[in-house]
């Protein structure tokens, strides 16, 4: 391989890149003009069904090259440079692997094609990584989703990569697994490698990170800590919930400073809509106290990754 | 967005070389050989060669008036012109095929590895199981109907060298279209079965030409779609496996991979 | 109080259907008509359409080339043998029915049960016996394109230039052999391509084994009779040539095998109907014991 060569000037190429990509089958517009750079730590990539997440995982791998832009692995195109795949472990949706072999062959396999040197001894470590003993004598066939999941992880792995990509990798697997499968990408991203996660279980991605990358119809149409994302969202009102002895006081003192734009009594709580929210939390405790209310709690509804994206998706 | 992000890398990983081909050519040699023989393959063309080897006992228990004339043309209606082309077509468009069919082929093509080293293994495994299955029963059958050492020898060499070409076409073709085996059937049948008949050009793009001239000059018969000169039957079927593994090479560098 | 008029609803969820229902019958003429259609590759991509369309060419093209044959040469040169008789025309369309032997049954049957679609059917008004009706219906009528098609553009022709056969009557009777003999190569091909269908989900292994099906059955059949001696009945399990020889005799006209054209009419024929119904029998054993899990 060619090492890609560092652009003049000191700058170091991003892990991955998308300028102005789009990627057409037949009429189908699966991808369009999307622009992005995506550095070290964990990024999930985030949309609804068939918003073309995937597409834009087999785009940044190269599995496919795109009708327009440009796709970039540390600044170089992998389709021209086939060693820029030593830089790169994917995990793909499917669950298909090679059914006849067993784990250990699996991911020895990968470490081989990988030209990784002692290959039996990285298969067995990326297999403990994963949880899975090298020693077992099952065929990868008979293996659940969730094992299978991990024997793909701990193949795309066993060449420490600096770039891991991952089609859907909660599904299947149980909850602990989930948990223990979050940890590892947390603790790849620590290690200053460049995590992309694709997934649809919003409250489990909201602990991979913060940064996330939104995809609706083949679009970007966010990306960065989805808390930035939501504080940029002007015309959409903030949700906040107050807890108080005296609601209807609280919500009456809140129309009349200006503080919310509208309110609902739910019980012993206001849950106010606001789109000024600095201008709310000033005035929240005055209005209390002129309404000789206690407060007892003043919490977001909507601050939360799944509202984000049902803010930025749900419409469309 | 920005260009460079926070927490940015500060300098490139280590390069990362691309992986010599001689090393890992055998690891995928032996993944597409266990991939594309299955029970039912086996018993299915193991069957093929049981029959053949069947008809050729019963013609030579006929005690025919012309042995080595009756034995090379069954040889070449039932052993060159089915056996070898649909087992090759079975396992060589399996080779890659499968893996396509399956969404398995990412786990080869997403390597730093040459495309070609891919192909020459898909190619050599093909061959590997398919030489076998044709060659021993037809030697067999051809031996069995009482055709001599010439209808032997020029069954051995034809079912070889016919191999060589099917797989190589074939591994292509694999690669190319998602039911290969239906259109090489196609080619098989149509091409080689109807329209080579209709005349000596149409017959030279049939490799089925090549094995019938390799096996009507080894045993003097004359014999149908015997067209080619006997160099040019043994070095085109090599010139069209290796153009077809070129093209295959060229084209699994720009395939879509699931 | 509120004016009901300047209110609509445009989509109220959920209704019950109260139209017509058409019952099993239509049930088993729309599965009929879209099978048939999804096996000729109407209203699907290009790629669909190319084996059909390659069928047509190789089953209609002859038929062109001798009727335009028909109208430039004298009549006493198409009265010798230089254009072909009906029976004879089978031969040039062989590979034509060949191929959709070999794809449609496989792409109407194995589709379903691999995709799980037949469960859907089954939940509608079919049963297991309708279904099959349905998809034979479908592969019979796609068959007939290139069985029954090109003879009868070939009568026309001929009848058309005068060198057909003379008299309403006599026009009729041809009309008649072509459809018996249409009728009985698609039922042939038709059930024996379902019948291989019926065991394997894998479209492309079943239309290889359509295919090596009928040469394997010709060469080791001609085999032992031609080169080994065995009696010329062994032949009536030639599947690729039995059915053709069948239609020879339909047409009463003499055999071109020399082999073959030694058994008796009744024999031939017979042979030909009694495979017809063993694979049918078949598909029927085979979808009885279908195990539906969706």
């Amino acid at each position: 391989m060619t090492a890609p060569a560092p652009p003049t000037g000191g700058a170091v190429p991003p892990p991955l890149r998308l300028v102005g990509v789009s990627k057409w089958f037949g009429d189908v517009v699966a991808v369009s003009d999307v622009s992005c750079t995506i550095g070290p730590g964990v990024t999930a990539l985030l949309g609804p069904n068939g918003a073309g997440k995937s597409t834009v995982l087999r785009l940044l791998c190269g599995l496919t090259p795109p009708s327009r832009g440009e796709v970039q692995i540390f600044g170089a195109d992998p389709r021209a440079d086939l060693g820029l795949f030593g830089l790169l472990g994917l995990v793909p949706q499917q669950e298909s692997v090679f059914e006849s072999q067993r784990a250990l062959e699996f991911v020895r396999l990968a470490a081989v094609l990988q030209g990784v040197e002692q290959a039996d001894a990285a298969a067995r470590r990326a297999l403990a990584v994963v949880d899975l003993d090298p020693a077992l004598r099952r065929r990868v066939g008979t293996f659940s989703k969730g094992m299978r999941q991990r024997v793909k992880v701990a193949a795309a792995l066993v060449h420490d990569p600096a770039i891991v990509v991952l089609d859907e990798p909660l599904t299947g697997l149980d909850p602990r697994q989930r948990l223990a499968m979050i940890a590892l990408l947390q603790r790849l991203g620590r290690e200053g490698r460049c995590v992309l996660a694709s997934s649809h279980v919003l409250d489990e991605v909201e602990r991979f990170g913060s940064r996330v990358l939104v995809i609706a119809r083949g679009r970007l149409v966010a990306e960065g800590d989805f808390h930035a994302i939501r504080a940029l969202m002007d015309d959409r009102p903030h949700r906040i919930r107050v807890r108080t002895d005296d609601p209807r006081a609280v919500a009456t003192g809140l129309l009349a400073a200006g503080a919310a734009v509208g309110v609902r009594l739910d019980g012993g709580a206001v849950v106010v809509d606001t789109d000024d929210v600095t201008a709310f939390r000033r005035a929240v405790a005055p209005v209390a106290r002129a309404a000789g209310a206690r407060l007892e709690e003043v919490a977001p509804l909507d601050d939360d990754l799944e509202s984000v994206f049902r803010y930025l998706v749900g419409e469309r | 967005m920005s260009e460079t992000e926070p927490g940015a890398p500060t300098a490139l990983p280590p390069a990362t070389p691309r992986v010599r081909s001689l090393s890992v050519l055998p690891a995928i040699y032996r993944l597409l050989l266990a991939t594309q023989v299955t029970l039912t393959r086996l018993l299915a063309l193991g069957a093929l060669g049981l029959t053949a080897m069947v008809v050729g006992w019963a013609i030579g228990q006929s005690d025919p008036a012309d042995p080595v004339a009756t034995a090379a043309r069954f040889v070449n209606a039932f052993g060159l012109s089915l056996t070898v082309p649909v087992t090759a077509l079975v396992f060589a468009s399996a080779a890659l095929g499968d893996l396509t069919d399956d969404r398995t082929l990412v786990y080869l093509w997403l390597r730093p590895v040459r495309r070609a080293t891919v192909v020459v293994a898909a190619f050599a495994a093909a061959v590997t199981v398919t030489v076998p299955l044709v060659v021993v029963p037809l030697v067999v059958a051809a031996a069995l109907a009482g055709g001599g050492d010439e209808v032997v020898r020029g069954t051995a060499l034809a079912a070889t060298v016919g191999t060589v070409a099917y797989a190589g076409i074939f591994t292509a073709l694999g690669l190319r279209v998602r039911r290969a085996l239906v259109w090489g059937l196609l080619y098989v049948f149509i091409w080689e079965g109807f329209v080579a008949r209709g005349g000596d050009n149409a017959a030279r793009l049939a490799v089925r030409s090549v094995t019938a001239t390799i096996l009507g000059a080894a045993s003097g018969v004359d014999l149908r779609l015997a067209v080619l000169s006997t160099r040019t039957a043994y070095v085109a079927p090599f010139v069209v496996a290796l153009v077809a593994l070129a093209y295959a090479s060229w084209r699994l560098d720009r395939q879509d991979v699931d | 109080m509120t004016d009901p008029g300047a209110a609509r609803i445009l989509e109220g969820g959920y209704r019950r259907y109260d139209g017509v229902r058409s019952g099993a019958r239509g049930a088993v003429e729309s599965v009929a008509l879209h099978t048939a259609q999804r096996a000729l590759g109407l209203r699907r991509a290009a790629r669909f359409k190319v084996l059909p369309v390659l069928a047509a060419v190789l089953a209609y093209v002859p038929a062109i080339v001798y009727a335009g044959l028909a109208v430039l040469l004298p009549g006493d040169l198409t009265e010798n043998g230089v254009l072909p008789t009906y029976a004879q025309y089978y031969f040039f369309i062989t590979a034509a029915i060949v191929v959709f032997t070999a794809f449609v049954a496989p792409e109407v049957l194995c589709t379903d049960r691999r995709t799980g679609m037949i469960g859907l059917y089954l939940a509608s008004p079919l049963t297991r016996t309708t279904y099959l009706v349905a998809k034979a219906t479908a592969v019979l009528g796609v068959l007939a394109v290139v069985t029954l098609g090109p003879p009868l553009f070939l009568l026309l022709a001929y009848v058309l230039v005068g060198s057909g056969p003379d008299g309403p009557v006599s026009v009729a009777a041809f009309v008649l052999r072509i459809v018996a003999a249409g009728t009985l190569l698609s039922a042939f091909f038709g059930s024996l391509s379902m019948a291989v269908s019926s065991i394997t989900d894998r479209k492309a292994a079943a239309s290889a084994a359509v295919v090596i099906l009928l040469l394997l059955s010709a060469v080791v059949t001609n085999s032992l009779v031609e080169a080994a001696g065995a009696s010329p009945t062994l032949l009536l399990a030639n599947l690729f040539e039995l059915p053709f020889e069948a239609v020879v005799r339909v047409f009463g006209e003499p055999s071109d095998n020399p082999e073959l054209g030694r058994l008796a009419t009744p024999v031939v024929v017979g042979a030909t109907v009694a495979w017809t119904l063993a694979a049918s029998a078949l598909v029927w054993l085979r979808y009885r014991a279908l195990e539906v899990t969706r």
